[in-house]
């Protein structure tokens, strides 16, 4: 490496633009990619094996549906049992014996073929019970007038098809319940595909399930993403600001004055350390159910941190630049309004972005208490029927505003703290324009006053 | 401690004797009487000044020099209210003064300008602190701001300035307030040499052209000799009143006369009593020989 030239790797110095760019793309690119081989290549871990055609067998009461995950060991076996069953109807066929009573169980044979259909677009979701359908199906299958993509039937299963359709046809080309056979149809084998555990979903997956999530409209009275997102922004938003409005002025004084520091902090630093959640159900006896429960705990969760981080924050202002406000004339009030406040502003705004940051992490819990709400109502749910691909679209979700509204406010700094030397040349201009009708209305009147003073000078 | 070759620093020319003769019998701008200042630390009382006294003409321009923890800092804190004596008075125009005031202004070592407010918004600080309207606040401050010179950055903010110009703001912020004494704690020791000595010349064109009396705090013995008309040299451990010497260069200065000989003279005299031992540590410095001899280095 040339000394003129950029090392990847030199000590405490900044990389060139272009590489930070690249790096920081990376750094999205680099886990969404390890999320991506885990799940897309099929040699790697797939401990698991998802269920696309189930079978029910008998005298058993586990029933496994489609897209059911069962490990990757269990598998054969279950396959093989499916198989010994309809080995034992084959003999039992072969026998001769007189068979009955069969109709019932073979309606539900017929509805086996359900979830094929509905992943092959040839049956809408929630019709797995239209038997005509599924009838007519069966008919495709042996004929071979349909084939399924997904997934594709194996030999035996098709042989089955044909099999069990040949003994439905000679009764009857239509369904009709009565004119189903009585004898005992042939299973499908159970087929599916090695699949992670459904803790790990893979990323089109969330991405589907996610999109449906959130524009379908929800059952029942449930309410829609949309509405859970607001509401749980409206909590966080009601805690934080009541934290803000009240935590603000203390914090100032504390760092002000020592008396307001001695009087308000000991007691606030011992106070933080009662972990906000133990106030959940006090919280809920007090405020009862509702909203207010969950924005007053994320209002303890945010409220002692911030006075704390306030004073903190007032008492680092430059000592001097009060000394410089002292001997220019100003009163100790005066010292307030026009040197600790304006001093102190940028510090507070970045102090603010980082207990909002904190405060995200109060609402998960502030929803699960009382009347669980929101978007962690909705995870929690999920997350019990272990339905992790509609529970990570809701966690990415939070995350993203978290973080897009926490770039936004950074990038707000420089617009709103100029002087404070990190806004960019865009933020600057973008000011300029935003402020220009005032600045020259400003100016002019200015003007005016400057050819017309007053009568005292 | 005077080499022969230097005329002694207390002889004056005779211009320049009657130059102070009129500066005394000026009205007196500043006088400190037995100023004494201890502080209580947990290894006992540590007498930082003790009983410092003395006078400030009007327009006199007074540096205090010493030894590092002579207490000079503290001193000028004391003068312009920031700290408060142990014992001892402070008067300004004959009335004693308690805590800070826009009477007495100052210029810290340390950039203290509002980074928040440009240039022009800083120096309007004091007389809008004062009640004074926008109007008349904002038409003074560009006065002083084209005294020192940054009319073309009066919109700027501090942090977009060089350290010569925001002391330059802080020197017009101060004057803008209009103090009758001002106090400055050693501004120009955190510039650069050209600056400094760029700053020194600006500081004499000001004091030239504004009715102000200062106070001016430094460790720079040329700074000193070249800005004063006396210089108060302070003791250290604890600090008082070593000597109060009136400079015989005579005004308008320049930095010719760094060479000549009642500069040279009166830099000599401050350095001996500043660094009375300086002499002793060079002979205590160990004689370790870790190359061979090199007679062009010597």
């Amino acid at each position: 490496m040339s000394s003129t030239g950029h090392q990847w790797f030199a000590v405490r110095r900044d990389l060139p633009p272009g590489r930070r760019l690249t790096l920081t793309i990376l750094s999205f690119v680099l886990p969404l990619g390890i999320w991506c081989f885990f799940s897309y290549v099929p040699w790697i871990w797939h401990p698991d094996v998802r269920i696309e055609l189930s079978a029910d067998r008998e005298d058993v009461t586990t029933v496994f549906t489609a897209g059911d995950h069962v490990s990757r060991d269990y598998f054969p076996t279950f396959v093989q049992a499916v198989r010994d069953e309809n080995a034992a109807v084959m003999a039992l066929r072969d026998s001769g014996a007189a068979e009955s009573g069969a109709k019932r169980k073979n309606q539900k044979l017929l509805r086996q073929l359900a979830p094929l259909a509905i992943a092959n677009g040839w049956l809408p979701r929630g019709e797995e019970q239209n038997d005509a359908a599924l009838y007519t199906l069966w008919r495709d299958l042996a004929t071979g007038a349909k084939v399924s993509a997904k997934p594709v039937l194996t030999e035996e299963n098709l042989k089955i098809v044909r099999d069990n359709w040949e003994k439905m046809s000679a009764i009857s080309p239509e369904f009709s319940f009565k004119t189903l056979p009585e004898t005992t149809l042939l299973k499908l084998l159970p087929q599916g595909k090695p699949a992670n555990p459904a803790y790990l979903p893979e990323p089109h997956q969330v991405i589907i399930t996610g999109y449906h999530d959130f524009t379908a409209e929800p059952a029942n009275d449930a309410p829609s993403m949309g509405e859970r997102y607001r509401s749980s922004l409206r909590i966080i938003l009601l805690g934080f600001l009541w934290a803000c409005a009240i935590g603000i002025p203390i914090g100032i004084l504390c760092g002000v004055f020592d008396f307001f520091s001695k009087l308000f902090e000991p007691f606030i630093d011992f106070f933080r350390y009662m972990p906000a959640p133990t106030f959940s159900t006090l919280l809920v006896a007090v405020l009862l159910a509702g909203d207010a429960p969950k924005i007053a705990l994320i209002f303890i969760g945010t409220f002692f941190q911030l006075v704390l981080v306030v004073s903190k924050t007032t008492r680092l202002l430059e000592p001097s630049l009060l000394e410089a406000a002292q001997t220019l004339g100003a009163k100790p009030r005066q010292l307030l309004a026009h040197v600790v406040l304006p001093g102190i502003l940028p510090n507070l705004y970045n102090d603010l972005r980082i207990l909002l940051g904190w405060a995200w992490t109060w609402l998960v819990i502030a929803e699960l208490i009382g009347v669980k709400s929101g978007l962690t109502e909705f995870i929690e749910t999920q997350g019990r029927f272990r339905n992790f691909d509609r529970v990570y679209p809701v966690i990415i979700l939070i995350g993203l505003t978290g973080f897009i509204s926490d770039q936004f406010l950074a990038w707000l700094h420089g617009l709103l703290f100029p002087w404070a030397g990190k806004s960019d040349r865009f933020s600057r201009n973008l000011v300029r324009s935003i402020t220009w009708p005032v600045r020259t209305l400003a100016a002019a009147i200015r003007k005016r006053l400057a050819g017309s003073p007053p009568a005292s000078v | 401690m005077s080499s022969p070759l230097l005329p002694d620093y207390r002889t004056q020319s005779p211009e320049v004797a009657a130059r102070f003769e009129r500066l005394r019998a000026r009205e007196v701008a500043l006088s400190v009487r037995g100023l004494t200042k201890n502080f209580e630390t947990p290894r006992g009382i540590i007498t930082a000044l003790n009983d410092v006294s003395f006078e400030v003409h009007k327009r006199e321009l007074l540096s205090v020099i010493g030894p590092s923890g002579c207490g000079k800092s503290t001193l000028v804190r004391i003068l312009a209210g920031l700290e408060t004596a142990t014992s001892g008075e402070v008067r300004v125009y004959d009335q004693p003064v308690s805590g800070a005031g826009p009477d007495r202004g100052m210029v810290f070592q340390s950039y203290t300008l509002f980074p928040w407010l440009t240039v022009k918004q800083n120096v309007m600080f004091g007389p809008k602190i004062a009640g004074r309207s926008n109007y008349h606040a904002e038409s003074e401050a560009r006065q002083w701001i084209e005294l020192v010179g940054l009319t073309k950055f009066e919109n700027s903010y501090p942090h977009q300035l060089s350290g010569g110009m925001k002391q330059r703001v802080a020197i017009a912020r101060a004057l803008a307030n209009q103090p009758r004494v001002l106090f400055m704690d050693e501004p120009f020791g955190a510039l650069d040499a050209q600056t400094r000595c760029q700053m020194q010349s600006y500081l004499l064109e000001i004091w030239k052209n504004v009715d102000i009396t200062i106070v001016f705090i430094t460790h720079d013995l040329d700074e000193a000799v070249y800005l004063s008309d006396r210089i108060l040299v302070l003791d250290a451990n604890p600090g008082r009143v070593r000597e109060l010497i009136e400079v015989p260069v005579p005004r308008p200065r320049s930095f010719q006369q760094f060479v000549e000989p009642e500069f040279i003279s009166t830099r000599h005299h401050i350095d001996s009593l500043i660094h009375p031992t300086q002499s002793h540590v060079r002979e205590e410095f160990p004689v370790l020989k870790f190359t061979k001899d090199d007679p062009d280095v010597v």
